[in-house]
C-alpha cells in the first residue's frame, strides 16, 4: 500500500497539533483587533484537513492489512526505543471518529463558548486535546501510547481548569491530574518491566512475544495488573474514578470530548494490551472485577445526582466498567463495539445537556422542568442519544450487546445479569433526568427559554443523525471491529433469552423511572434507609472522604514528619557540629596565656602520644 | 583553526574580562553599562563555546578532543591540561548558555553592581574549568576557585539569612573538597610514576581496598555538591537565600559538577570500587527522590520547596550512574542537562514572582494567575517540565534512566522491582507538591492582603525571553533526543563498556577475598625528590 493519504497518516494528530500553535497569536494577545475568533476559525479549519485525510486514508486501506511506520527515537547501545504508528482500519477508524466527535464539538464550541474571553486559548487546548487522542489512535508504540496518555492527562489538567479562577476548578483541575498520573506512572513501570522482559515495546509484536515469553505467573501477574493501572485512571474506573465526576467543572464542549474519546483512549490502549493479560489469570479476574465493582456502583451513583453533567458522567464510568470487564473476558472486539457505540451516544447526550446549561445557566436538575416543547431539537438529541446508550430500542447499544451474546465464545449467566442491571438502572437515571428536565412544569429559571442557535444546533442534530445511523456501521461491516464471525449458536438458552431479558431490563427501568416519585425540593426522604442509600450514592459512596481520611491524610503527614526529621535531625546534626567547633574554640581560647611553658608542656604530651600511638600502632 | 587553544579561550576569556570591569566601569554606579558589558562577555563566549563545538567536536570519538597541554609548574608536573570529551562537552555548552541567561536575569541588581558582575563573569570561567580541566591537581583547583563567588554572591546579595546561609555553604563545600585533594593525591602518587593526568591515573591500576577508601572519600566530596542524602542541608539554606542569577547557577551548573565528577572519577577512575559501591548509590539515590519530595511537599517556602525538588531529581542521576548500563549512565548524563534548564526555569520564575510579591511563603500568596498571565503560563510550563511530562527533557532522562536500570544485570530483580517501584511513588509525588503548589501561587480567588499593597505586574519581555530560551532546549530535547545523547553517546558507550568487563571479570571470579592492602612507601615519592 503506497498510497499518498495512508503512508502520511501520521500527519493528521500534527493537523491539529498546528491548528492548536496557530491559536497562540490570539490567546497570548499579540493579536487583538480581530477579537479570538479567527483563533478558532484556524481550528476547525485544521479539524476539517483531519477529517478528510482520515476518511480519504480510511477508504483507501479498508480492504488492506495493517501497515507500520517506524521511527528510531532514542537509541543506546543497548536499547533503542522506536516510534511507531500503526495504520490499520481499526485505528485510522479511531483517527476517523476523533478528528468526526472532535469537529463537531469544537463547531459546537463556537456556540457555547462565545461570550468567553479566553476563546483562542479554549481552541489551542482543544487542538492540543485532539492531536493526542488523534496520536494515539495511530500509535504502535507503548512508549508513544504513554507519552500520549500523559498529555492527555495535562490537556484534561489545562481544559478542566480552564476557569482558573473558581475555587472548585482548582482541586478538580489537580485532582485530574494526579489521579490519572497515578495510573500512568504505574502504567509507565509496567512497560518498563516489559522491556526489561524482552518485549518489543510495540502493539503488534506483543502477540507473538507472549506466545513465546517465559515469563513466571507471578511476574506476570504483576505486569498485567501494572498495565491496567494506566487504563484504570484514564477511565475513571474504581478506585481511581473521582477525577471524572469534578472535571465536570470544566467546559462542556471538553465534556463532550473527555466522556466520549477520551475514557475511551485509556479504553483503546487497554484493548492493545489485551494479549498481555492473558498470560495472566489473575490480571483477567482483576479487569473483571473492576469493571463489574464501577459498573454496579457508578450506575448506583449516577441515580442519586442532581447536578445534570454528573447523572451522566458517572454512568461514563459504569459504561467503560462494561469495557474493562469485556477485555477481561477476552471479548476484545466487543470492547471495541461498546466504545464505539458509547461514544456517540453519550457525546450527544452531552451536547443536549450543554444546550440547556447554555441556555439557562445552571446544572441543578430539581430546577428545570417542561423544557421539551421549548428545545425540540436538545429534547430529540437527548431521548436519541438515551435510546442508543440503553438497549431498549435497536440502536447502538442494543446491537452491541446482541453481538456480545452472539459471539464464537461462551457467555455466562452473570454477565447477563451485570448487563441487565447496568442496562436497568442507566433506564431509569435517563428516564428520571428526562422527566426532570423536559417534562413536567416549567420552573421559574426554564420559563422563558429558546431553542439554541445554530452553531450548537447544527453539530447536535448531525449527531443525531449519525446516532441513528450507527447500529447500521456493525450490520454493514461486520469485520471491521472484530475479526470473528458471529456464530449463530442460539439454541442456546442465554444466548435465546439474553435479548429478550435485556430489552426487559431496560424498560423495567423505564417504567420504574416514569412510575418514580420525583422530589424538586431540596428535602430529603424521611424514611431513614432511603435517606441514607441517597446521601451514600449521592456523596459517590464517601469515597472521596475515604481518600481525604487515609491516603491524603497520610501524605500530608508523612511529608510534614520529613520536613521536620530534615530540619531538626539531618540539619540538626550539621549545626550541632558547627556549634561543638564554635563551643570547644571559645573554649579553647583559654589556654592561650602566653606562658611558654604551657606550650611546650602540651606539645611535650602530643609529641608523645603521637610517637605511642606509631609506636603500637605500626606494629 | 584546528590548533587554535579554544577551551583555554573560553575559560580565560570571561576572567579577563572581569578583572577589566574595575577600571573600564568605575564610575557606573547604577550598573546599566556594567551589565551590557557582561551581557556580551558571556554572549560572545557562549559562541565561541559553540563555534569549538561544531568546528572541533567529533560525535564519534569517545576520547578526549580539543586537547591542550603546557607544562604549568614542571617541579610539580602540573600542568595546564584542557579537554572534553561526551561528558564534558555537553556540561560546557550548558554552563555557557545558562551562565548567559543567569546575567541576563541578574538586570535588576543596582547594588555593587561591578562586584556583581565580575563575580558572575569569574564563575562563569570557573565553572566552565571545572568540567574542562584533565589534570586532578587543576581539577581541585577549579573546584575551589569556583566556590569563592558563590559564597560572594550568597553573602552580599542574599535574603535575610544570607550570612548563615554562605557560611554553612561554604563550610560544607570547602570541607568536603579536602576529600578530593587527599583522594587526588594518593592517586597521583599511587603506582610507579607520579601523574596528575586524569586519562593516565585512569590508566593506573589500584587495589581494591584503596579503591574502596578512595571512593568513600570522593562520594563524600560529589555526595555534598550533588547532593546526596543526608549531605544535602546546605542547599535548601543556600537556596533559599540566593538571588534568582545565584540559584539559576547553583542549580543549574554547580549541582551538576557533583555528577560529572562521579561519572568522571568515582566510575571511570575505580570501576572495581563502583561495583561494590553501586548498590548503596541506588539506595541513596532512591532515598533522594523520595525522601526530597515529601519533604518539599511540606515547606511553606517556595524557594525551599523548589529546592527540595531539585535534591528529588538528582537523585535519578544516581540511579542512573549506578544501572550498569548505557541508557542508564545517558539518562544520568541527560537527566543533568534537563535538571540543569528545568531547575534554572524554576529558580528564576521564583525570583520573578518574589520581585512581585515580596514574599515566597506561600501562605501569602494566591490568585497571582489574575493580573500575570504571562508568568502564568511560565509557571505552567515549567512545573510540567519538572514533573517529566513527555515531551519535554525531563521525561526522556527519567525514562532513560528507569529502563536503563531495569534491563541492568547487576542487580537482582527483586531489588530491581523494589527500586523501581520506590522511584516511581517519588515520580507520584512530584506533581502532587508542584501542582500544589501552583494552586496556591496562581490558581483560585486573589489574595486581597497581598493586593493591597503589591502591584503585580505581568511579565516583561527580557523575563519571557529567558524562559523561552530555557524552554526550547526542554521541549526539543523532549522530542528529539538523540539531539543530545549522540553527543556524548560515544563516551558513556566506552565507560559502560570498561565497567562491564569489570563486572564480568568480578562475577567470573566470584572473589570475596580481596587482597590485603599493602602499605609501603610509594616508590614515585621518592622519586620525586
Amino acid at each position: 500500500m503506497n498510497d499518498v493519504f495512508v503512508q502520511t497518516c501520521w500527519l493528521v494528530p500534527i493537523y491539529s497539533l498546528i491548528g492548536s500553535v496557530l491559536t497562540l497569536p490570539w490567546s497570548l494577545g499579540l493579536v487583538r483587533r480581530t477579537g479570538p475568533r479567527p483563533a478558532a476559525y484556524l481550528n476547525l479549519l485544521m479539524t476539517l484537513f483531519a477529517c478528510l485525510h482520515g476518511s480519504i486514508a480510511l477508504s483507501r486501506i479498508w480492504n488492506h492489512p495493517s501497515q507500520q511506520l517506524v521511527f528510531d527515537w532514542l537509541q543506546a547501545a543497548d536499547l533503542t526505543i522506536s516510534l511507531s504508528v500503526d495504520i490499520s482500519p481499526v485505528s485510522v477508524g479511531a483517527l476517523e471518529l476523533v478528528a468526526g466527535i472532535s469537529f463537531l464539538a469544537q463547531l459546537y464550541a463556537l456556540g457555547y463558548m462565545e461570550k468567553d474571553w479566553s476563546l483562542a486559548r479554549f481552541y489551542g487546548l482543544m487542538g492540543f486535546f485532539e492531536a493526542a487522542l488523534s496520536g494515539l489512535a495511530i500509535s504502535d508504540s507503548l512508549f508513544l501510547s504513554y507519552a500520549l496518555l500523559e498529555v492527555l492527562t495535562l490537556s484534561t489538567y489545562l481544559l478542566v481548569g480552564f476557569w482558573y479562577a473558581q475555587p472548585l476548578v482548582v482541586t478538580a483541575a489537580r485532582d485530574a491530574f494526579l489521579t490519572k498520573r497515578v495510573g500512568d506512572i504505574i502504567l509507565l513501570m509496567g512497560i518498563v518491566a516489559l522491556s526489561a522482559y524482552g518485549a518489543g515495546l510495540s502493539f503488534s509484536e506483543l502477540q507473538s512475544w507472549v506466545e513465546t515469553s517465559p515469563l513466571p505467573s507471578g511476574t506476570a501477574t504483576w505486569l498485567g495488573l501494572a498495565l491496567i493501572a494506566g487504563p484504570l485512571g484514564k477511565c475513571a474506573q474504581f478506585p481511581l474514578n473521582l477525577w471524572l465526576d469534578e472535571a465536570m467543572e470544566g467546559p462542556n464542549p471538553a465534556g463532550i470530548m473527555r466522556n466520549s474519546i477520551v475514557v475511551s483512549a485509556g479504553a483503546y490502549v487497554l484493548i492493545k494490551l489485551q494479549p498481555v493479560f492473558i498470560l495472566s489469570p489473575i490480571a483477567e479476574d482483576a479487569l473483571i472485577i473492576v469493571g463489574t465493582i464501577t459498573a454496579i456502583g457508578a450506575s448506583l451513583m449516577a441515580v442519586a445526582q442532581i447536578d445534570i453533567k454528573r447523572t451522566l458522567s458517572h454512568s461514563t464510568s459504569a459504561y467503560l466498567g462494561l469495557v474493562f470487564v469485556a477485555v477481561g473476558l477476552g471479548h476484545v472486539d466487543i470492547a471495541f463495539l461498546l466504545l464505539f457505540s458509547h461514544a456517540i451516544a453519550k457525546s450527544l447526550l452531552f451536547m443536549s445537556i450543554g444546550s440547556i446549561i447554555y441556555n439557562i445557566t445552571n446544572q441543578n436538575v430539581t430546577e428545570m422542568g417542561g423544557l421539551w416543547s421549548r428545545m425540540p431539537a436538545t429534547t430529540t438529541a437527548f431521548v436519541v442519544g438515551s435510546a442508543g446508550l440503553v438497549g431498549v430500542l435497536p440502536l447502538g447499544m442494543f446491537w452491541t450487546w446482541t453481538r456480545w451474546f452472539n459471539g464464537n465464545w461462551a457467555v455466562s449467566w452473570w454477565l447477563l445479569g451485570l448487563l441487565m442491571f447496568v442496562n436497568a438502572l442507566s433506564a431509569l437515571n435517563l428516564t428520571r433526568v428526562f422527566r426532570l428536565v423536559f417534562l413536567g412544569d416549567p420552573q421559574p429559571k426554564t420559563r422563558r427559554v429558546p431553542e439554541v442557535g445554530w452553531p450548537m444546533a447544527v453539530p447536535m442534530v448531525t449527531l443525531t443523525a449519525m446516532t441513528l445511523l450507527g447500529p447500521w456501521v456493525p450490520q454493514k461491516w461486520p469485520y471491521w471491529l472484530s475479526a470473528t464471525a458471529p456464530l449463530g449458536n442460539a439454541e442456546l438458552p442465554i444466548v435465546r433469552y439474553s435479548i429478550a431479558l435485556i430489552v426487559a431490563s431496560g424498560l423495567l427501568g423505564c417504567i420504574v423511572g416514569f412510575r418514580l416519585v420525583l422530589r424538586r425540593a431540596w428535602a430529603r426522604p424521611l424514611k431513614v434507609w432511603l435517606r441514607f442509600f441517597q446521601d451514600l450514592f449521592a456523596y459517590d459512596f464517601y469515597i472521596e472522604k475515604a481518600y481525604n481520611l487515609t491516603i491524603v491524610w497520610a501524605v500530608a503527614s508523612i511529608s510534614k514528619l520529613m520536613a521536620w526529621l530534615d530540619r531538626y535531625v539531618v540539619d540538626g546534626a550539621v549545626n550541632l557540629v558547627g556549634l561543638v567547633t564554635v563551643f570547644s574554640g571559645q573554649a579553647l581560647r583559654y589556654n592561650v596565656t602566653g606562658r611558654g611553658q604551657f606550650y611546650v608542656l602540651t606539645i611535650a604530651i602530643a609529641t608523645g602520644l603521637l610517637a605511642l600511638w606509631s609506636f603500637f600502632g605500626l606494629n | 583553526m584546528t590548533n587554535f587553544p579554544w577551551l583555554t579561550t573560553i575559560i580565560l576569556f570571561p576572567i579577563a574580562a572581569a578583572l577589566l570591569i574595575p577600571l573600564l566601569f568605575r564610575n557606573d554606579s547604577s550598573g546599566k553599562k556594567v551589565r551590557w558589558y557582561a551581557l556580551t562577555v558571556a554572549v560572545i563566549d557562549f559562541c565561541i563555546a559553540a563555534y569549538a563545538f561544531y568546528e572541533g567536536y567529533d560525535f564519534s570519538n569517545p576520547d578526549l578532543q580539543l586537547v591542550e597541554r603546557y607544562t604549568w609548574v614542571s617541579e610539580l608536573n602540573l600542568q595546564w591540561s584542557v579537554g572534553a570529551d561526551g561528558l564534558s562537552m555537553p556540561l560546557i555548552l550548558l554552563t555557557c548558555f545558562i551562565t548567559t541567561l543567569a546575567i541576563l536575569a541578574a538586570w535588576p541588581v543596582t547594588f555593587k553592581p561591578q562586584l556583581f558582575y565580575f563575580l558572575m563573569l569569574a564563575m562563569y570561567g570557573g565553572q566552565i574549568a571545572v568540567f574542562a580541566v584533565q589534570d586532578m591537581l587543576l581539577f581541585f583547583l577549579a573546584w575551589e576557585l569556583e566556590l569563592v563567588p558563590v559564597y560572594m554572591i550568597l553573602a552580599i546579595w542574599g535574603g535575610k539569612k544570607r550570612h548563615y546561609a554562605a557560611t554553612k555553604f561554604i563550610l560544607y563545600t570547602a570541607l568536603s573538597s579536602l576529600f578530593i585533594l587527599l583522594a587526588g593525591l594518593t592517586m597521583a602518587f599511587y603506582g610507579d610514576t607520579v601523574t596528575f593526568d586524569m586519562s593516565e591515573i585512569t590508566a593506573k591500576h589500584f587495589p581494591l581496598n584503596l579503591q574502596l577508601l578512595l571512593y568513600a572519600g570522593f562520594l563524600i566530596a560529589y555526595g555534598v555538591k550533588l547532593p546526596i542524602f543526608p549531605l544535602h542541608t546546605w542547599l535548601p539554606d543556600a537556596h533559599g537565600e540566593a538571588t534568582a542569577p545565584a540559584h539559576m547557577l547553583l542549580a543549574g551548573i554547580l549541582l551538576k559538577m557533583g555528577g560529572y565528577a562521579l561519572i568522571r572519577m568515582n566510575v571511570d577512575m575505580l570501576p572495581d570500587a563502583h561495583i561494590r559501591f553501586a548498590p548503596l548509590l541506588v539506595i541513596l539515590g532512591v532515598v533522594n527522590i523520595v525522601y526530597a519530595a515529601l519533604t518539599s511537599f511540606a515547606q511553606r517556602n517556595l524557594k525551599r520547596k523548589i529546592a527540595y525538588s531539585s535534591i528529588s531529581h538528582m537523585g535519578f542521576v544516581l540511579i542512573g550512574i549506578a544501572s550498569f548500563t548505557d541508557l542508564g549512565i545517558s539518562g544520568a548524563v541527560m537527566q543533568m542537562i534537563s535538571h540543569g534548564l528545568i531547575g534554572a526555569s524554576l529558580f528564576f520564575l521564583v525570583g520573578c514572582t518574589y520581585d512581585r510579591t515580596h514574599t515566597l511563603l506561600l501562605d501569602e500568596m494566591g490568585g497571582v494567575g489574575q493580573k500575570m498571565k504571562k508568568v502564568f503560563a511560565m509557571w505552567t510550563t515549567c512545573s510540567l517540565a519538572s514533573l517529566a511530562l513527555p515531551g519535554m527533557s525531563g521525561f526522556v532522562a527519567e525514562v532513560m534512566v528507569f529502563v536503563g536500570f531495569s534491563n541492568s544485570n547487576a542487580y537482582n530483580p527483586t531489588f530491581k522491582v523494589l527500586v523501581v517501584f520506590l522511584a516511581a511513588v517519588g515520580v507520584i509525588l512530584t506533581p502532587i507538591y508542584l501542582l500544589s503548589m501552583l494552586r496556591e501561587i496562581l490558581y483560585g480567588p486573589e489574595n486581597k492582603k497581598l493586593v493591597e499593597h503589591e502591584e503585580l505586574v505581568d511579565a516583561e519581555p527580557r523575563e519571557v525571553f529567558i524562559i523561552a530560551c530555557l524552554l526550547v532546549p526542554i521541549i526539543g530535547i523532549g522530542f528529539y533526543p538523540k539531539m543530545v545523547t549522540q553527543m556524548y553517546d560515544a563516551t558513556t558507550l566506552r565507560v559502560t563498556s570498561r565497567l562491564q568487563t569489570q563486572l564480568a571479570l568480578m562475577k567470573a571470579e566470584n572473589v570475596a577475598e580481596v587482597p590485603p592492602f599493602e602499605v609501603k612507601k610509594a616508590p614515585a615519592i621518592a622519586a620525586l625528590k
